[in-house]
């Protein structure tokens, strides 16, 4: 039970990272090869100011804007290029700028702190919930997304320019011609993904650790994710993401870890074969 | 019509010779020699990926995988089932012609992208890596396996290494050279610009997609089998995606996709930059990025066709130029495009 | 209120629009014809900013609109309604005219009233998602979009594309509406028609150039938009 618990705490996390992604595809029309490392920046940073004896949570929320600071250099200045072109050219040349920049951001993460870990330890190690046994970690990362999310949707929900982010979403011309400043909706967004990646690195170091090296991982993760989910759909990415991290969680538990990633990944090609638009295809 | 002929053929044919002069450029040093083999492995992965992901559209993100079932296969068929060496290969060669071909076969009859099938590829990639890890007993895991003496010899001697693969790339020059003189060209340029619009011209597109695909992995999987013997050890990550696939296509995108002598060109700077930037450790990581993006950015259509267009200029006339290109593409594609 | 000069606009290499120039006075209903291909949508679409023109100038009230980008025309007072429609398809027809209001969120109530009342059939469907309306009640849809606005010009592509006769000539009846509200309108058309009941001044446009300028009396009968449309000098 508490392996189901700890399951969709990670498919929380997976979450938050493939939403970001979907979030800058849906309006951007880019998929970000270096989201991983966004991730990983903030996690880093928390980890040097953790290092540096600041409090955790303020190691932690500077970490996430860091990360979403990243994700906003990368939008000004390497995807530019990008958008001044169309469809399925945008997408390609973004493809390769945002992997060159993430073999850069590796290659310098692990060349400068190859030794740095993001690692946070709670007071009490677990806690009985409802009889059951639950890592403190869990529950702390778990509402620490939730909330994350809960922010999120009240934004898109609430705000001028969250509606106006949905919008583009939709139809990026019609979006112009309602008035919509596509460009600085699309920045903002590519913001937002950011701080989401950061949450999910400062997630990572409460549950287990983040390395320096993990950008590839969490990138490629959440692509996956993302794709079976359907990529413009928001809420079939975190219905997927918490099916994986399930999926995961109780794979981990019982077989060894190879097999589990071949079976997520077996399970990642089925849903795709038999439902190539993602789960859900569309914006709800 | 010979002279027309022997136009075609001059490329492949002096690609050829300069290659085959390399190892005599390069004297005895064994280490050199290594250098310039693997850059003809590259080359070979490079054309094959060209015909996949610069003519046919097919992002096959699994070169590594696919690699990695020839060399794997070749070894533990000779090692378990004690098959001769050489027909050890030719089995491993078809299992990926027909793996790749099965992958082709799912994605055009599902429909999928160009972004799905690299997805989709991405993860199959993922899943063979740890299947082999995973697999320990028969394939060591991480640790790999030493594959002397389970294949035909290449790890041996350094020389034969290079001239059997440099017979590999040649061939598979001169394969690219006839398909796209043939009607076929004609075919796979109308299938590249517009898939929809082919298939309605009575071009069957499958049949196209797939056999491309077929052919490219067979290649794939033969050199991975070349490799495993040459290199004389395998394991796992050799063949992973940050090992092959990615050099494979930085090296396309360098030296020219869809073109002929692009694969060649972009194998041979992309090893050129790669030793260059040994010495720097962990920070080649880094170069490899700011370079793919400069380079990007900078010579959008890779070397060959600049080079072409440099000397086109340079002899006066814009139409004529040695033909080192497959049929001109005026697709709005990654290789340069009208800026819609 | 809208004077283009020797504008040239296209894509990639290709020139679509070649040298055109045109004037629209307020309060007007002018109309520019021509065959498909002729350059009308591309003119559009380079007056709102959606393309970048290469050459020429247009201003709107004085005012130049070089370098704006789209969002920035439309503030300006100019709402274009597009041949595709460019509608949000999952959300609804209320959801739909609130966007169109998004860069002048003052006075809502009063517009959405405004405008169902022009098009009472929307009212009706005022929940509805837009993906699932007729083609006729997008393009309503579209236009009463365009109108929340609140604009000084509208600016039509074909909008009695997909629409049957009938349709059309209620269309073009809230359209004349409009033009006495004090709304100039400028609009494309293929089918000749109904444009020139509703509109004074015309143009027609020929492979990218203007073939033909004057009032709408001054075409009929003439033989220019048969040459336009068919060829021939």
């Amino acid at each position: 039970m508490g392996v189901i618990l700890d399951g969709l705490v990670l498919g929380l996390q997976l979450a938050l990272l493939s939403v970001g992604i979907v979030f800058v595809y849906g309006l951007g029309g880019v998929l970000n090869l270096a989201h991983g490392q966004v991730a990983v920046a903030g996690g880093l940073v928390a980890a040097l100011l953790v290092q540096a004896r600041q409090h955790p949570a303020v190691a932690g929320l500077v970490g996430v804007l860091a990360a979403g600071l990243l994700a906003l250099g990368m939008d000004r200045t390497l995807l530019q290029p990008a958008y001044r072109r169309r469809g399925e050219e945008r997408l390609l040349l973004a493809l390769i700028l945002t992997l060159g920049a993430s073999f850069a951001l590796d290659g310098f993460y692990t060349f400068r702190y190859p030794n740095l870990a993001l690692s946070l330890r709670l007071a009490k190690p677990s806690v009985e919930v409802l009889g059951i046994t639950v890592r403190t970690a869990s529950l702390a990362v778990g509402a620490l997304s939730l909330a994350t999310f809960g922010l999120l949707l009240a934004f898109l929900k609430g705000t001028r320019l969250g509606k106006a982010i949905r919008c583009v979403i939709q139809n990026e011309a019609g979006a112009w011609l309602c008035g919509v400043d596509v460009d600085r909706a699309r920045t903002v967004t590519l913001f937002l993904s950011g701080l989401l990646a950061g949450v999910a690195a400062v997630g990572q170091g409460f549950f287990s650790f983040l390395g320096p090296d993990m950008g590839p991982e969490f990138t490629i993760l959440s692509l996956i994710v993302a794709v079976v989910g359907g990529v413009r759909s928001l809420t079939g990415t975190f219905l997927a993401s918490l099916l994986l991290g399930v999926v995961n969680a109780a794979l981990s538990y019982w077989v060894g870890t190879y097999l589990t990633w071949i079976a997520l990944l077996a399970v990642a090609v089925a849903t795709l074969l038999v439902r190539p638009e993602g789960l859900l295809a569309y914006w709800p | 019509m010979s002279t027309g002929w022997a136009r075609r053929v001059f490329p492949v044919a002096a690609a050829a010779v300069v290659l085959a002069a390399v190892p005599l450029a390069v004297g005895g040093s064994p280490y050199q020699m290594r250098l310039a083999t693997l850059m003809l492995v590259l080359g070979c992965y490079a054309v094959a990926f060209n015909l996949l992901f610069g003519h046919t559209n097919q992002l096959f993100l699994c070169v590594g995988a696919l690699a990695s079932l020839g060399g794997y296969a070749s070894v533990l068929l000779v090692r378990d089932l004690k098959l001769p060496a050489v027909l050890a290969v030719g089995l491993a060669t078809v299992a990926a012609a027909a793996a790749g071909g099965f992958l082709s076969y799912v994605g055009v009859r599902r429909g999928f992208g160009v972004l799905f099938v690299g997805i989709v590829t991405l993860a199959v990639s993922l899943m063979m890596h740890n299947l082999l890890l995973g697999l320990r007993e028969l394939t060591n895991g991480e640790t790999g396996i030493v594959t002397r003496g389970f294949g035909v010899g290449l790890g041996d001697d350094p020389r034969r290494a290079y001239y059997v693969l440099w017979a590999v790339l040649v061939t598979s020059l001169g394969g690219y050279r006839w398909l796209f003189g043939s009607p076929h060209g004609m075919a796979l340029h109308a299938l590249s610009e517009d898939e929809v619009s082919a298939e309605l011209s009575g071009i069957d597109v499958t049949r196209y997609k797939v056999a491309c695909a077929t052919a490219a992995s067979g290649l794939i999987g033969l050199v991975g089998a070349l490799y495993a013997d040459l290199n004389g050890f395998i394991s796992p990550s050799v063949y992973a995606v940050g090992h092959v696939d990615i050099p494979v296509l930085v090296a396309l995108l360098l030296g020219g996709v869809r073109t002929l002598l692009g694969p060649v060109v972009g194998a041979a700077l992309f090893s050129v930059v790669d030793e260059l930037v040994r010495p720097f450790g962990q920070l080649t990581v880094l170069a490899y990025g700011a370079l793919l993006v400069v380079l990007f950015l900078l010579f959008r259509q890779g070397v060959v066709p600049l080079v072409e267009q440099l000397a086109a200029r340079g002899r006066g006339s814009a139409a004529e130029g040695a033909r080192l290109s497959a049929p001109p593409a005026s697709k709005e594609g990654v290789a340069g495009g009208t800026g819609r | 209120m809208l004077e283009v000069q020797d504008l040239w606009a296209g894509y990639g290499d290709v020139a679509v629009v070649r040298g055109v120039s045109l004037r629209v006075a307020e309060g007007e209903a002018t109309a520019v014809l021509g065959p498909n291909g002729a350059g009308k949508t591309t003119l559009f679409r380079a007056l709102v900013g959606l393309v970048r023109p290469r050459r020429g100038s247009v201003r709107f009230e004085g005012r130049s609109l070089e370098g704006l980008r789209p969002h920035q025309v439309v503030r300006q007072g100019i709402a274009y309604v597009a041949a595709e429609r460019e509608l949000f398809p999952q959300l609804t027809v209320l959801e739909n005219l609130e966007l169109g209001a998004y860069a002048r969120p003052d006075g809502l109530r009063e517009r959405l009233a405004a405008v169902f009342d022009l098009f009472p059939r929307l009212a009706e469907r005022k929940s509805q998602r837009a993906g699932t309306l007729s083609g006729g009640e997008q393009q309503m849809l579209a236009i009463a979009r365009a109108l929340m606005g609140r604009p000084k010009l509208l600016l039509l592509d074909e909008p009695s594309t997909g629409l049957a006769p009938r349709l059309v000539a209620e269309l073009y009846r809230r359209l004349d509406l409009l033009r006495h509200q004090g709304v100039t309108i400028l609009l494309a058309e293929q089918q000749v028609g109904a444009a020139l009941s509703l509109c004074s001044r015309v143009y027609v446009l020929k492979n990218g150039s203007l073939a033909f300028e004057g009032d709408s009396s001054e075409l009929r009968g003439s033989s220019h938009l048969h040459s336009a449309y068919l060829g021939g000098s």
